[in-house]
C-alpha cells in the first residue's frame, strides 16, 4: 500500500491522521449538539401553573398550606407509571380537586422521541387548564414504547375529547413549544438522582418502592403518615 | 500447526476487531439516541457524584462509538483495543460493585439501564460477555496486525519481504 511511498518503512502517518481526524470530527459534530441541547435554558417558556423552584415541575395546589407535598416523577410512555396511575391516579387527583395535597407532576422524556412529545402536549393541555385530565387521557391511550403512535396531530386529537380545540394549543404541539422546558424537566430529575419511574415522594421522601407503589391502601397510608 | 496458526492469526484479529467494535459501536449509538437514559444508567450505579454520572452518561457513549469505529477499521488497532479493553475492565467492576451491593440495577450496556425489580438483575451473563470482550481486546494487544485494517504492516514484516 503506502510502503512504495514510505521506504523507510515508518509509522504511516497519513492514514492514521486521517482516521482519527474524521473520527473527532463525527464525534464533535455529534457530541457537542447533544450536550448543548440538554442545558438548562433558564429562559424557557413554561406552560401556566409550572413552578421552577419546584424543579420545573407542574405544581397544583401551591399555596395551600399545612398539606402533604407529593412529587410525581414520570414517563407518559413508561407502563409501571401507567400502572400507579390506574391505581392512586384517582386518589391523587381528589386531593388536588379538595385542597388536601400540594402536588407536583415532573414529566421525564428518558424513554424517547415520543416521551419528550408527550410531555410537550402535557404542558400545552396545562395551558388550557386540562393537565390532569391529558394526564389521566394519555395513561388511558399507552401504546408500546416509541410505536410512532404518538405524534402530534393524534395528540390534537385526543384532546377534542377533552373538548380543547384551540388553534393555539394545535400550535403548541405542532411547534414543540415547550421543547426546553422538557429538557430543563428532565435535567432537574436527573439532578435528583431519578433512576427510575415513577418516582414519588411525600415530603421530600421517597414511598416505599416494594409497597406504596402498587397499593391504593398502601399509598393512601403513606400520604397519611406524610 | 505452529504455521497454520501464524495464518489464523490476522484472520482471528479481524474477527475480533469487528466483534470488539461492532459491540461498543452498537452500545454506544443506542445510547446516544436515549441519552437521558444513559445518564440515569450510570447514576444508578451510585458510584459517582451526581453531577459526574450526568456528564459521563453523555460523554461515554460518543467515546464507545469513536473507539467502535476505529477498531472495525483497524486503525491505531492496538491502543484502539487497550482503551476498549479498558472500558470493559471499568464496566466489570462496577457491575461487580453493584452486585456486591445488592443494586438492582441493569447494567445499561445497551441502552436501558437504571432500577429494575429485585431478582431481575443479570449480573453474571453481563460480566461474562464483558470478560469475553476483554479477552478480545487482550489478544488485540498482543497481536495487533490483522487482515483488512487500516494500520501499516509493522516494520519488521516489511523488511523481511524487502529481503526476499
Amino acid at each position: 500500500m503506502a510502503q512504495g511511498k514510505n521506504p523507510a518503512g515508518g509509522k504511516d502517518n497519513f492514514t492514521r491522521n486521517l482516521v482519527i481526524a474524521v473520527v473527532v470530527g463525527v464525534v464533535l459534530i455529534m457530541l457537542v449538539p447533544t450536550v448543548l441541547s440538554k442545558k438548562t435554558n433558564t429562559d424557557a417558556a413554561t406552560p401556566s401553573s409550572v413552578s421552577v423552584a419546584d424543579g420545573y415541575g407542574m405544581v397544583f395546589n401551591g399555596d395551600v398550606k399545612d398539606v402533604p407535598f407529593i412529587e410525581i416523577y414520570e414517563d407518559f410512555q413508561c407502563p409501571a407509571c401507567q400502572r400507579f396511575e390506574s391505581i392512586s391516579g384517582e386518589y391523587i387527583e381528589d386531593l388536588i380537586n379538595t385542597k388536601q395535597a400540594k402536588v407536583s407532576f415532573h414529566v421525564l422524556s428518558f424513554l424517547g422521541a415520543e416521551s419528550q412529545l408527550a410531555a410537550n402536549a402535557a404542558g400545552c393541555a396545562a395551558d388550557q387548564g386540562k393537565f390532569l385530565p391529558f394526564h389521566k387521557l394519555l395513561y388511558g391511550n399507552q401504546p408500546p414504547e416509541n410505536s410512532g403512535a404518538w405524534t402530534p396531530s393524534y395528540f390534537t386529537t385526543l384532546s377534542l375529547g377533552l373538548g380543547i380545540s384551540d388553534k393555539a394549543y394545535d400550535k403548541c404541539i405542532a411547534n414543540n413549544e415547550y421543547k426546553d422546558w422538557v429538557v430543563n424537566v428532565a435535567n432537574e430529575g436527573a439532578k435528583r438522582n431519578i433512576n427510575s419511574t415513577p418516582t414519588v415522594f411525600i415530603n421530600g421522601k421517597e414511598i416505599d418502592r416494594n409497597k406504596a407503589y402498587n397499593s391504593l391502601a398502601e399509598f393512601m397510608l403513606a400520604v397519611k403518615n406524610g | 500447526m505452529k504455521e497454520k496458526l501464524v495464518t489464523a492469526q490476522p484472520w482471528i484479529g479481524l474477527l475480533a476487531r469487528l466483534v470488539l467494535g461492532g459491540v461498543l459501536l452498537v452500545a454506544g449509538y443506542l445510547k446516544v439516541i436515549a441519552p437521558d437514559k444513559s445518564q440515569m444508567a450510570v447514576r444508578s450505579y451510585e458510584m459517582l457524584p451526581n453531577s459526574i454520572a450526568n456528564l459521563l452518561g453523555l460523554v461515554l457513549p460518543f467515546l464507545e462509538i469513536a473507539i467502535g469505529v476505529l477498531l472495525v477499521l483497524g486503525a491505531l488497532t492496538k491502543v484502539m483495543a487497550a482503551l476498549g479493553g479498558l472500558t470493559m475492565v471499568i464496566f466489570i467492576i462496577a457491575i461487580s460493585q453493584a452486585w456486591a451491593r445488592g443494586l438492582n440495577i441493569d447494567c445499561g450496556c445497551f441502552g436501558g439501564g437504571g432500577a429494575v425489580a429485585p431478582g431481575q438483575t443479570k449480573y453474571l451473563q453481563e460480566i461474562l460477555r464483558d470478560t469475553g470482550l476483554a479477552l478480545l481486546a487482550g489478544y488485540l494487544i498482543r497481536y495487533p496486525v490483522t487482515k483488512f485494517s487500516v494500520d501499516k504492516k509493522p516494520i519488521k514484516s516489511i523488511s523481511e519481504k524487502e529481503v526476499a
